[in-house]
């Protein structure tokens, strides 16, 4: 059935506001172009770049080691230096130890949904699940920051403004504001030859005078009436528009290179790591650039409740030189100044090491990366017990963290959105940004 | 006037002449919290559900959501903080008034003018000592509003005036005090101070007053300027009531309808919403050719009795009642589906299928309903979705609090959720993300909802009217409940199918949201709903009945295209409204035109989109459609727009292009066949379109075959490419 709610999320008491007529026809349209500009007019658009470790980290193989701790606690790990003076990182993360003056490691945000469902929603939402939901649950009831992203800041020249590569969090979703402000996915792995980002160019065996031969056959035989008055809501005047969008994001250079890494120097994308994840970053390097304000790169393999160590030693080394090749590249373009970066996931894990050599879920203390977009480097913010068991200093939420992400990309985190049966909402319930990150 | 549970609209014509207003305060009259200062709270936003309304109050004063609670407010202002924020004694110095006035740092900045009337009242009230209003005072009544319906010329304005009426006949203006709201905001505006104004473009729209909980309308009409002659509505086609209904409001509003549609156009429309699918080329030259007056009707008898009836229309309730598989386990959701598709394919009538719904018991793998109570485990949680799934009333806000545009309170919520109280469950509850167990449902001996504030056990009791007088108090509850629901004395119940499918086939329904009637949402032609829901009604319940009625009307067989009397119509039906082909829809259309099946997950080879069962199964195409997402919470979002990854999608994805490109597919064949580029660009019209292609349109194609070099295969490709591409093949026309 047509459930015909205005998945604008406005509702018609807000169309008051905007003035009569203002949404009849493709006022839409308009909006969302109103929306693609710069928050602070001139200055570069910031943008954010979401590693989400599926599964829940460890704080204590990662960024919160606790080398005074009891065997049992402390793992097999050492704490190792790091580029700033007294800060210590777990063995693993040697690359992100030596860029250490480039980051801020949040040692302090915890919650109470110890469960993967949850814990993602949480996290990337700013808002707890409304009932409670089951590990492997699935769920949304509140916009993912990168659809709000989406939602308030858009993209120019046809970008979707929202990527999730390569699938969307169970949490990622739009929720009330709409589908269109769902991720664009790309779930194919650019470490191969044949990547291509999807959609965006004609099909590989379409070369190119038959590819503009078939535009220009569509125009000749579109003889679909159009009925261009705005009052009418001809919702095919919408669709012309995405097609004109389309064409412009097809034959934009600026965005087509953005999405070609053969472009890169090999040297930088072996820097990168070659292998999906690594080419990943280099993506979403590459997407931020060409002016996409939200990326999010999901990692999954982080639920350790066997074999920690093992997984460690195999996978980390791998996965944080990639996010340390990605920071450092920014940096050196500039680029990190109007960039977030942030590597989480849901929670961190337990302190004493299970039987099967693995912690299980545990969110009462986790580590949380932060880099770029004005975020002082070299700091850590908060700390948990001796022990590693809670969150004790600077205890923050992980609305806090929501909020911090929103004020950087220029989004007031107080503002109120409504869903489509008129029901003022919080951006985040506790619109307080994490005042160490926002220099 | 339709039925309303308050009672509160439909008295409204008649009092308004009753009794004049008299003036507001009268100098010597005290000044009373509930009477006099919570309706200021709530006409300047204090207790809105943005700032101290909030359940988590703001900056540590918390109001009860406009003022429901006027003991609690009470308590918030004058007891607690340490009493500082009255001060009895220099009422100016109060914190109250001070940070309503902004005069001290006020988030909400200034709510209140230090001059104005609001302020005198709220500092007299202080310094008398804070008294309540007392228990035996007048009583509020009912609001009235004057007018209760006006004509309006374009960009006319006029002012309302709402007056309060108390149990011992007193009245008070209060038309300062009102919140205002318009059902079409954007053909009627209603400012603060309740001044209606009229736009530029002909229509309707209901504006409501609302005042310490209760609210009265004026309806306001604005007609399209210009005389139209009065015989132009005698003399057109009345097929059966709906027309008559249509023509009437057209009539009232000055509108004109569009002229009937063409043949191939009704054909196309017809075969999507009855079935969800294109006609073969076939199926569409024989009813072209047709020249029997009674086609079109024999056509619709015809395709409601097509097995892809019965999969298209239980495709559409699955957005309504399949939850998460990973929530409540793979066979029961599937076992769910499966009930819901034979329901269809048995045109099982509807009030039987709610009752089945609604009383749901036995095993989650065997009875499909039960899954639903799987899913929505507590009394709370199952409640609203029941009234608002099948009755159309939105009960979430009054879980929490008063609903703030109608007349529910959480009495009633609960009350309404004690019919579920009693549903018990045997075996394994929910454990995702497998959650794979049999859980069976039954209605146990035991089971109350308590009110949240007071704790009293409720009593199940229906939201109006009364239970049927013969209910059996041992018996399962729900019963009770599903004949309450669906007995021939409850509109609701008819009146929101009748509007959803009235949606499906005519864009937007006649209340829009199709599942939120409620006298602030008014129908945009109530007489319309009535008749079309007792029509419903009266024909047992059969939705197929339903579908055939409305597409035998005239009003459903008419062009989409405007003309300078309905081209700012969008709500009364005076033409063919498009629609985007749903998800599914659209994907089947696409593998009939290339002639290549998809291959699902979880579903049998050669399945059709409409055939899967559950959103979880991949699909990019079906994703980047606007399928609901399966995360989602509630899980009935879809939607119906359009967006720029779609145009990507159409033209790019490589999934529309091995369909085109496949030698196995209809490009291929036609290109193999010997068939002359004439009577191949024909077949092509007719896949996509389901119509002939115009001389134009044939030269072009034929022309392509002709071109130096001409690949013949490439041409057929690159023709049914562009034609997917049209927005002729995306919309229902």
């Amino acid at each position: 059935m047509a459930i015909s709610r205005n998945c604008e999320s406005t509702t018609r008491r807000d169309c008051l506001r905007l003035g009569l007529g203002a949404l009849i026809g493709g006022g839409l349209v308009d909006a969302l172009r109103v929306r693609g500009q710069a928050a602070i007019p001139g200055a570069r658009p910031t943008s954010c770049i979401l590693i989400w470790m599926d599964g829940g980290p460890s704080h204590y193989e990662t960024f919160d080691p606790k080398p005074e701790a009891p065997a049992e606690i402390r793992g097999k790990f050492d704490a190792i230096a790091t580029s700033v003076p007294g800060v210590r990182f777990s063995e693993p993360m040697k690359r992100l130890a030596a860029i250490a003056d480039k980051l801020t490691i949040v040692r302090s945000i915890r919650h109470d949904q110890g469960n993967h469902g949850a814990g993602n929603h949480y996290m990337i939402t700013g808002a707890p699940p409304r009932i409670p939901v089951g590990c492997g649950a699935f769920v949304s009831f509140h916009p993912s920051m990168g659809a709000v992203a989406a939602h308030e800041r858009g993209a120019e020249g046809g970008l979707p403004a929202y990527f999730s590569i390569p699938s969307m969090l169970r949490s990622g979703g739009p929720n009330f504001l709409g589908a269109k402000y769902a991720p664009f996915v790309v779930p194919d792995d650019p470490n191969s030859a044949k990547f291509r980002v999807r959609d965006v160019a004609p099909p590989r065996d379409i070369a190119s005078p038959r590819a503009d031969g078939r535009r220009s056959l569509r125009d000749r035989l579109d003889h679909f009436k159009r009925f261009a008055d705005k009052s009418a809501g001809d919702p095919a005047l919408a669709l012309d528009e995405y097609y004109e969008q389309g064409y412009e994001l097809m034959g934009s250079r600026q965005a087509q290179r953005a999405f070609d890494l053969s472009l890169e120097d090999d040297r930088l994308r072996d820097r990168y790591g070659r292998n999906s994840f690594g080419q990943r970053c280099l993506l979403a390097r590459r997407l931020v650039e060409a002016g996409v304000p939200f990326v999010t790169l999901n990692e999954g393999g982080w639920d350790h409740h066997v074999s920690l160590f093992d997984g460690f030693e195999k996978r980390m080394p791998s996965f944080e030189g990639s996010i340390a090749a990605l920071i450092q590249d920014l940096d050196q373009r500039g680029l990190l100044e109007s960039t977030l970066v942030l590597a989480l996931g849901e929670f961190g894990r337990t302190p004493k090491i299970n039987k099967d050599a693995g912690r299980d879920h545990w969110s009462n203390a986790m580590s949380v990366l932060v880099a770029g977009c004005g975020t002082p480097g070299g700091q850590v913010v908060g700390a948990t017990d001796a022990r590693g068991y809670a969150a004790s200093e600077r205890v923050l939420s992980p609305e806090n963290l929501a909020a911090t992400v929103y004020t950087k990309l220029g989004i007031d985190p107080g503002k109120i959105l409504h869903t489509p049966s008129g029901r003022p909402t919080y951006l985040v319930s506790d619109p307080t940004p994490i005042r160490e990150l926002m220099g | 006037m339709r039925a309303t549970p308050s009672g509160l609209v439909i008295f409204l014509g008649v009092l308004t002449l009753a009794a004049p207003l008299t003036s507001g305060a009268e100098p010597a009259a005290p000044v009373t919290f509930e009477k006099d200062v919570e309706p200021i709270l709530t006409r300047a936003g204090c207790n809105a559900g943005a700032c101290h309304g909030k359940a988590s109050g703001q900056n540590g004063f918390k109001l009860s959501l406009l003022g429901f609670d006027p003991t609690f407010d009470h308590m918030a202002i004058a007891r607690e903080a340490g009493g500082r924020r009255v001060l009895p004694s220099i009422p100016d110095q109060s914190l109250f008034l001070q940070k309503a006035t902004a005069e001290l740092p006020h988030g909400g900045g200034r709510r209140i003018e230090p001059d104005g009337p609001f302020y005198e009242t709220l500092r007299r009230w202080i310094a008398d000592g804070l008294p309540r209003t007392p228990a035996d005072a007048p009583k509020l009544e009912r609001v009235v509003v004057e007018p209760a319906e006006r004509t309006l010329g374009r960009e006319e304005a006029f002012d309302l005036r709402v007056a309060a009426h108390f149990s011992d006949g007193s009245t008070q203006d209060v038309t300062h005090l009102a919140a205002y709201g318009s059902s079409e905001s954007t053909l009627v505006a209603v400012d603060a101070e309740g001044r209606v104004k009229a736009g530029p473009i002909a229509g309707e729209a209901t504006i409501s007053a609302r005042y310490e909980g209760l609210f009265a309308n004026c309806d306001v009409s604005i007609p399209l300027p210009g005389e139209v002659d009065a015989a132009l509505y005698d003399a057109l086609p009345r097929s059966n009531f709906i027309d008559d209904h249509v023509w009437a409001k057209l009539k009232k509003l000055g509108l004109t309808p569009s002229a009937p549609a063409g043949d191939a156009t009704y054909l196309r429309r017809a075969y999507l919403d009855v079935i969800g699918r294109l006609p073969t080329p076939d199926e569409a030259r024989a009813f072209l050719d047709d020249s029997a007056p009674d086609k079109r009707a024999r056509l619709v008898d015809r395709l409601l009795e097509r097995p892809e009836y019965a999969e298209h229309w239980a495709n559409k309730w699955m957005d309504l009642l399949r939850p998460n598989p990973y929530r409540v386990g793979i066979k029961a959701v599937f076992n769910l589906d499966g009930w819901i598709r034979d329901a269809f394919r048995r045109n099982l009538p509807y009030d039987q299928f709610v009752r089945e719904i609604v009383t749901a018991r036995g095993s989650t793998f065997e009875q499909g309903p039960a899954t639903i109570f799987r899913d929505h485990r507590e009394p709370i949680e199952i409640a609203p979705v029941v009234s608002q799934l099948f009755l159309g009333i939105r009960l979430d806000c009054a879980k929490c609090h008063h609903h703030p545009f109608e007349s529910w309170g959480q009495e009633q919520f609960y009350e309404f959720a004690a019919f579920f109280a009693r549903v018990d469950r045997k075996g394994t509850g929910l454990s995702p993300p497998i959650s794979g167990s049999e859980e069976v449902v039954f209605s146990g001996k035991k089971g109350s909802v308590e009110h949240p504030l007071t704790g009293e056990a409720l009593p199940p009791k229906p939201l109006f009217g009364s239970l049927p007088p013969d209910v059996d108090p041992e018996a399962d509850p729900r019963e009770a409940l599903a004949r309450w629901m669906t007995a021939a004395d409850n509109p609701y119940f008819a009146q929101v199918m009748a509007n959803r499918v009235w949606a499906d086939l005519m864009g937007p329904g006649i209340v829009d949201p199709v599942d939120d009637l409620r006298a602030t949402n008014p129908p945009s032609n109530g007489p319309l709903l009535d008749a079309l829901a007792v029509d419903f009604r009266d024909h047992g319940y059969d939705v197929k009945h339903l579908v055939r009625t409305i597409m035998a009307s005239s009003a459903y067989a008419l062009s989409s295209e405007p003309n300078d009397r309905n081209i700012a119509d969008t709500r009364n039906y005076s033409r063919h409204y498009r629609q985007r082909l749903r998800a599914e829809t659209l994907l089947d259309a696409i593998s009939d035109a290339t002639g290549v099946p998809d291959d699902f997950d979880a579903a049998p080879p050669r399945s059709r989109a409409v055939n899967i069962w559950t959103n979880r199964v991949p699909s990019l195409f079906l994703d980047t459609f606007g399928r609901p997402d399966p995360n989602q919470d509630p899980p009935c979002e879809r939607t119906s727009d359009t967006a720029v990854v779609q145009a990507l999608h159409l033209m790019n994805a490589p999934g529309v292009h091995e369909k085109l490109a496949s030698d196995e597919g209809q490009a291929a064949a036609l290109a193999k066949g010997d068939k002359s580029p004439r009577a191949i660009v024909e077949e092509l019209y007719l896949l996509a379109y389901s119509r002939l292609p115009t001389d134009e349109e044939r030269t072009v194609g034929e022309s392509l075959f002709q071109e130096p070099g001409a690949d013949r295969r490439a041409v057929v490709e690159d023709i049914l490419w562009a034609l997917l591409n049209v927005p002729e093949f995306v919309f229902k026309d």
